[in-house]
């Protein structure tokens, strides 16, 4: 079974395919997440203990402070980001971080995306034409 | 995306390199929010990497990689710009528990950035509290990076600014402009959803922590959506709205919301609802406030190593409680207090003779550097007043080396006294 949803893409970036993480908590990067390691460490997250390291990630916006942005420009450079973010809410400081080491970003979905995806798809972002493929077999 | 002729000309590269890659930057921001153009602004806050976080090791070169080049060959700003607090005071970096090394090279990369946003005109306020300094003006385009000062200058000035980091307000101050997209736009500024308190609690009854506590509680509620607080009472002052925006700006990401009578956008439910019906209407009584309390102690050891007062930037109603409570007394052998507000709060503090009272009593009073960063290094059990400094401090505890208590300003100062937390829940 296929599913293909429509969103805007912040940046042509080609397409990657990976293995949904979802969590229907709002993500901060610096702070929430342990940019050395990759694992959500916020206390209290749905998705604490969840590492997000070549995931597709699923969330309903990001959060955090300003420095967010580092914190993700972090994670990146120590080789835990995730292979691609998608999220309803797009904040800026997720945005300005997923430019900065071009990590493809989806966001502003008609579904709501966090009811959408289970952990465990498989998804395909495609960030030139704006759309993710869920693949169910 | 359309350009006039000063950005064309910015973009290809007349102005120099720096101001080229600023322009770019803002470009690429600018058609990933969907703007169509950039918007003149009036002021910008900096939150430079070199100067704030962890200017050591390999944070620190990275600081390096991601602003040398915005900043090779620039001598001045386009616009006026404040700066985000150093990230710690050398002289008590010690005491935090780092090592030699780590100061030294602190020294250098701290000090080298500080030197270079002075020489090219930033007021060097260092603090995430800039509107002592540069208050905003309604309906203003301003580019800030500090999660709390944005949400303070879009609801409490109505001045217009989106969650921009650290390298985009500094692209929008050499270039004095930032895409006109997210909260600069009305249409994205009207409140989402209504929060109101519940019938067994009482705003008057609240000290600086139970305003933090209600700010956990809130986001918690209203996630990613705009609130609209309403009866909080008209004549909330600084010190609890300070704790009210610092929680929910990082637990929520918010840009942009409203208090009923008190923000200049909600001069009634109705107009800071943009005449639309809320989605949901919250309320946060006693038990969702008792929740926040037990989701930002971390622990319920007794014992206190260290109490870290001042993220954001003690007021000086913190200070004086701070002093009340310490005057005359001595703190126990073995517990660090450090309470740390901006250079300008200190000096009035001085002569207050507030900072006499805290030192005397052995504590350590400081200015102009980031206790919610500085303060992950040490082992053991911090108390705080600040459920923000807490969500850094249990953040970067993977290892589980430290534990967070967190109270009032006053609990957090008679746990220096005797060592042990006896803190107040509600």
């Amino acid at each position: 079974m296929k599913q293909v949803l429509k969103g805007k893409s912040i940046k042509k970036l080609g397409t990657v395919e990976g293995e949904a993480l979802v969590t229907t908590d709002l993500v901060a990067f610096w702070g929430g997440t342990d940019w050395e390691t990759g694992d959500i460490v916020e206390v209290g997250h749905e998705a604490k203990g969840k590492n997000v390291k070549g995931k597709i990630l699923v969330f309903p916006a990001g959060k955090g402070g300003a420095g967010d942005t580092f914190g993700y420009y972090y994670l990146a450079r120590s080789g835990k980001a995730p292979k691609a973010l998608i999220c309803n809410r797009a904040q800026n400081t997720t945005i300005a971080g997923a430019l900065l080491v071009d990590t493809p970003m989806i966001y502003g979905f008609k579904e709501d995306v966090v009811k959408l995806i289970k952990s465990g798809d498989r998804v395909k972002v495609n960030s030139d034409d704006g759309e993710i493929e869920i693949i169910r077999s | 995306m359309r350009l006039n002729k000063e950005q064309e000309e910015m973009l290809s590269g007349k102005h120099g390199r720096g101001t080229q890659k600023a322009i770019e930057i803002l470009v690429g921001l600018a058609e990933a929010q969907g703007a169509e153009e950039l918007v003149k602004i009036s002021y910008a806050h900096l939150m430079p990497p070199d100067v704030m976080f962890f200017p050591y090791g390999r944070q620190g070169r990275w600081a390096h990689e991601m602003t040398h080049e915005l900043t090779m060959d620039i001598d001045r700003l386009r616009v006026t710009a404040t700066i985000e607090p150093l990230f710690c005071d050398l002289a008590i970096a010690k005491t935090l528990q780092f090592s030699d090394d780590m100061i030294a090279e602190m020294h250098k990369i701290q000090g080298a950035a500080s030197d270079f946003y002075e020489r090219i005109g930033v007021i060097p306020n260092y603090s995430a509290l800039p509107f002592y300094v540069r208050p905003g003006k309604l309906g203003e385009h301003v580019s800030i990076a500090e999660s709390i000062a944005i949400l303070w200058y879009n609801t409490m000035f109505g001045s217009r600014c989106e969650r921009d980091d650290g390298v985009t307000s500094l692209s929008a101050a050499i270039t004095g402009y930032c895409p006109l997209a997210g909260s600069h736009l009305s249409e994205n500024r009207p409140g989402e959803v209504t929060i109101r308190l519940g019938d067994d609690l009482d705003f008057e009854q609240f000290n600086d922590a139970d305003w933090d506590a209600f700010s956990l509680a809130s986001s918690r509620l209203c996630r990613e959506k705009r609130p609209v607080f309403v009866g909080v009472p008209r004549d909330i002052g600084i010190t609890d709205l300070k704790h009210l925006f610092a929680v929910i700006a990082v637990e929520s990401g918010l840009a942009v919301m409203h208090i009923v009578g008190v923000t200049p956008e909600a001069p009634s439910l109705e107009k800071a609802l943009g005449g639309r019906k809320p989605q949901a209407e919250y309320v946060v009584g006693k038990k969702e406030l008792v929740e926040a309390y037990q989701l930002a102690n971390t622990t319920t050891d007794k014992d206190i190593d260290f109490i870290l007062l001042g993220c954001p930037h003690l007021t000086l109603r913190e200070l004086r409680e701070l002093a009340e409570e310490l005057d005359g007394k001595k703190i126990k052998d073995g517990v660090n207090l450090v309470a740390v507000t901006t250079r300008m709060l200190l000096e009035q503090a001085r002569d207050m003779g507030y900072s006499d009272s805290i030192q005397n009593a052995g504590g350590i009073v400081s200015c102009d550097m980031c206790i919610a960063f500085a303060g992950t290094q040490v082992t053991g059990v911090i108390a705080t007043n600040s459920i923000k400094a807490d969500f850094f401090y249990a953040g970067f505890a993977a290892e589980g080396k430290r534990k967070v208590r967190f109270g009032s300003t006053r609990d957090c100062a008679r746990a220096a006294l005797t060592g042990k937390w006896e803190g107040r829940v509600p």
